[in-house]
């Protein structure tokens, strides 16, 4: 059965603001009762963070019927986002003051920003990759690029034999050898724009005026090779996004696991009064 | 200057022949029944009688045992008893039995146990896996015939304990499974020694062209055992009366349009420019002409066009089972006198077609059935009536509830065939994160190789995945030579017996979508395995398996955490609409 996606946001987000208040209500009821809550607050906190990293071992298991990875997900998104009530109650939001709770408190943040962050550009690439160029496996990436250099260099090289003349060759060198050699830089990979193609173009275009007619048809394949060289830069830089920010979000999820069991351990052990 | 032309001789039908038959076996032939009855001044010159005894069939000889063809198989040939009896079973056999073991769901123990019984190194065969006995068929290579077969050992065992149907010398069988490209709907076997003529579709199809006594045998026995059946199917005819459903059955007339052989050229085709491709298309009726009949689709696919500027336009296509020209006729029924086709109908490589004449159909079955039951209405003068007419969604709506999918879309679907598959692998590119758990999901749950590659031919945001699309007319099937290649009678999906394939690689050449892939096969140890004989390695034919016995279902589905990734029914377009516009 297909159901729509705008139906089930709407379901699942009436779901959490209700099991939210639920908890909230529950709270304020054993505060106002005079009630301990800070345990009570932890285990729901901490049972939401095992919940939450148990879908790196869902992962693993395809095999299992533990329920198709698309309805985990739907989980992981609105018990995630429910945990920062959760956090808010635990923590008051208050920064707290020792070394072991600022790291916890600094790695559930990260974590969840990470997630956020996740969510947003899960949400968004495909698109814009699907609007872009050709589809492309993101391992490919390298040898295409190896061999589009390669075109280009050809490209040059042949321009020279028929012409006898370096213009284009000397441009090449300077300023699009860098281009077709290397991957984009870090800024591009966070934000990647269309700025260098059109300023390389629009030499390229400027330079038309210096060139041979064997020059110019060589010219008019770079055009084009350009192009395709900054649409696969664009794959390789959304798809490696979308890979490396879940590696941030997996360590930062064992690293928290880790400390948040600790956590809960010597609040068990020390603070069983309070 | 390059040579802008190189002469060759052109192709020949018989450039391939079946088999070798020398001209003393066509002689041998002539002399006997039914050929000697058939008068051979009636074939043309171009397709001579001798010259399809000699290019399409081949006579086989078969051992005691030998299975000549299994219940399920793909029917492509017809076979004539020349000398020997054959058994008929007239019970299911084991599928041990015929080389097709089944793959009983796993437990959750042996589910669990993949993770650390899957095999580090790619397509691992321990040694006991790889004999096809370790599946309880077996398996006879005789270098005389070529082809290896699967026999039974015990053959006086089986038939004490199964009923059988004797066939001697000069009966013919699987003629109904060749004409209609469907599954074999029993074994035979060889009893003793045999010796039968094979008789490919092509020949038996050029043979009941022209000898009305062929024709009339084939025809009479589908009519018999299958076009009723198949008639009651369609929803307009679903609760006519019987003596109605009589004069239709007699009056139906069978039409075939395209080549049967379709995937053997159609990577060529494919290649073609879209105009060059509809045109090269069989017309089955032509817009504008006048009506005759209307068309029930019984196999195959055919596209349902318009003209629009100067080419066509696909509206829809349509499969097994649905319907074309009832909006027509039903304006003729109202006594509009001019009617014609308002669409035209091709054949999408092969489709065999049910023609119902229009006579029939305005005498016998409109003025009897219930037409309510059919979604086009037809009161005279209605308006809706006029629109039905003009809607083609309406023309071949009967059973369907097809919403209408955007028509470039359409397009893409009819011209790469993907109309074929039952679960073809749909990914949505404006969803799917490239994260590869699918295929990830698929290597873990297929001891660590994936069946399938996240790549293929894409419409705007929708992909067509590299991943076997367990056809409705699976190609792949014909012509394997020990039956490995099998489709689950009750779910549909088509399988490859791994202890059965014997790597000959028809399988992976026929498909026309490359969803097999052939692959060595080498031991846990890494070393790969070789042929004795010919030093060459032993190959395995590979392909999703649409992860039968897994507990999960499709392991590449269930592992899409975003919703980008589903198998689907092509013949469903209705799925497929309603799960774009989610
Ligand atoms: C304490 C908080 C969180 C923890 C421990 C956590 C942990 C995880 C884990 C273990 C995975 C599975 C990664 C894998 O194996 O592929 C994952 C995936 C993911 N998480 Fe979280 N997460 C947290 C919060 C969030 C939040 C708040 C969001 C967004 C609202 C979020 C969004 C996602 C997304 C989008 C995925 C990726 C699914 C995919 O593309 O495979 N996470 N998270």
């Amino acid at each position: 059965m297909v159901r729509s996606f705008w139906k089930r946001r709407i379901r699942n987000s009436g779901l959490l603001m209700v099991a939210l208040a639920l908890v909230w209500l529950w709270v304020r009821t054993r505060e106002r009762n005079l009630q301990p809550v800070a345990h009570e607050t932890g285990y729901i906190m901490i049972a939401a963070v095992f919940f939450l990293a148990l879908y790196n071992i869902r992962k693993k298991v395809p095999f299992l019927p533990l329920g198709t990875s698309s309805t985990w997900l739907q989980w992981h998104l609105y018990v995630g986002l429910g945990s920062i009530g959760v956090f808010a109650l635990h923590t008051g939001w208050h920064w707290p003051t020792g070394i072991f709770e600022t790291s916890l408190f600094a790695l559930y943040a990260s974590t969840m920003l990470s997630g956020l962050f996740g969510l947003y550009w899960t949400r968004t690439i495909p698109g814009q990759l699907a609007r872009v160029g050709d589809e492309v496996t993101f391992e490919r990436i390298p040898a295409l690029r190896r061999r589009m250099q390669w075109q280009a260099n050809e490209t040059v090289i042949e321009s020279v034999a028929a012409s006898g003349t370096t213009t284009l060759a000397d441009f090449y060198s300077a300023q699009m050898y860098g281009f077709f050699r290397l991957p984009r830089g870090v800024k591009y990979f966070l934000r990647p724009t269309t700025s260098r193609r059109k300023s390389l173009l629009a030499d390229m275009q400027h330079l038309q005026r210096y060139l041979s007619e064997p020059e110019r048809k060589a010219c008019e394949k770079l055009f084009a090779l350009v192009r395709r060289k900054d649409e696969l830069d664009f794959h390789g830089a959304r798809q490696g996004l979308l890979k490396y920010w879940l590696f941030v979000h997996i360590g930062l999820t064992y690293a928290l696991v880790l400390a948040a069991s600790l956590h809960g351990l010597m609040a068990t052990a020390f603070g069983g009064g309070l | 200057m390059p040579e802008l032309e190189i002469a060759i001789p052109r192709p020949q039908r018989w450039d391939e022949p079946f088999g070798r038959m020398t001209d003393g076996d066509v002689n041998y032939l002539l002399k006997i029944e039914p050929f000697c009855r058939i008068d051979a001044r009636t074939f043309p010159p171009t397709l001579p009688l001798r010259g399809i005894l000699q290019g399409d069939t081949r006579i086989v000889r078969y051992e005691p045992g030998d299975l000549i063809v299994r219940e399920g198989d793909y029917g492509h040939s017809a076979f004539l008893v020349l000398a020997g009896t054959v058994r008929v079973a007239l019970e299911r056999l084991s599928p041990k039995l015929l080389g097709r073991a089944e793959r009983p769901r796993r437990t959750w123990r042996q589910a669990i146990a993949q993770l650390w019984h899957n095999s580090r190194l790619p397509e691992v065969r321990r040694r006991a896996e790889i004999k096809p006995a370790a599946n309880g068929a077996s398996i006879r290579h005789d270098p005389a015939e070529g082809t290896p077969r699967v026999f039974v050992q015990d053959v006086p065992q089986l038939l004490s304990t199964t009923g059988t149907a004797r066939l001697g010398t000069g009966e013919i069988f699987g003629e109904l499974a060749a004409m209609t490209r469907t599954p074999r709907t029993a074994t035979v076997l060889a009893e003793g020694k045999a010796t039968l003529l094979e008789i490919r579709w092509q020949g038996l199809r050029d043979l009941m062209r022209r000898t009305p006594a062929i024709r009339t045998h084939v025809e009479r026995l589908y009519r018999e055992n299958s076009l009723r059946a198949h008639l009651r199917e369609t929803e307009l005819l679903r609760d006519l009366p019987g003596p109605q459903l009589d004069t239709v059955v007699a009056a139906t007339q069978f039409e075939s349009y395209g080549n049967f052989d379709w995937y053997a050229d159609f990577g060529a085709q494919r290649r073609r420019e879209a105009a060059e491709q509809i045109a090269a298309e069989p017309l089955i009726a032509a817009e504008g002409d006048r009506p005759t009949g209307l068309f029930l689709i019984r196999s195959g696919f055919a596209r349902v066009s318009q003209r629009y500027g100067h080419g066509h336009r696909t509206l829809a296509y349509i499969g097994k089972g649905h319907v074309f020209g009832l909006a027509e006729m039903a304006a003729m029924f109202d006594g509009n006198g001019d009617v014609a086709w308002q669409n035209s109908l091709r054949a999408i490589g092969y489709v065999d077609v049910l023609k119902i004449p229009a006579d029939v159909v305005l005498q016998q079955v409109f003025p009897n059935c219930k037409l309510q039951n059919v979604k086009c209405k037809m009161q005279t003068g209605d308006k809706e009536d006029q629109s039905a007419i003009r809607n083609p969604q309406s023309v071949i709506a009967v059973g369907d509830t097809a919403a209408p999918l955007d028509s470039s879309l359409l397009d893409f679907l009819a011209d790469h065939r993907f109309l074929n598959g039952t679960q073809t692998m749909l990914i949505d590119l404006e969803r799917c994160t490239r994260c590869d758990d699918c295929v990830r999901a698929c290597a873990t749950t297929h001891d660590n190789n994936p069946r399938f590659v996240r790549q293929g031919p894409t419409h705007h945001q929708v992909m067509i995945a590299n991943a076997c699309m367990h056809c409705v007319d699976p190609v792949c099937m014909i012509g394997c030579p020990t039956g490995a290649i099998a489709r689950d009678t009750d779910v549909g999906t088509v399988r490859i017996d791994d202890h059965t394939c014997i790597g000959c690689s028809t399988c992976a050449n026929s498909c026309p979508y490359d969803a097999i892939r052939m692959v060595e096969i080498r031991e846990p140890s890494g070393a790969i395995y070789i042929d004795e004989a010919t030093q060459l390695p032993i190959l395995k034919a590979t392909k999703c398996d649409y992860c039968t016995g897994q507990l999960t279902g499709p392991a590449c589905q269930a592992a899409c955490p975003h919703d980008a990734l589903v198998r689907i029914d092509m013949g469903k377009v209705e799925q497929v609409s309603a799960w774009l516009g989610r």
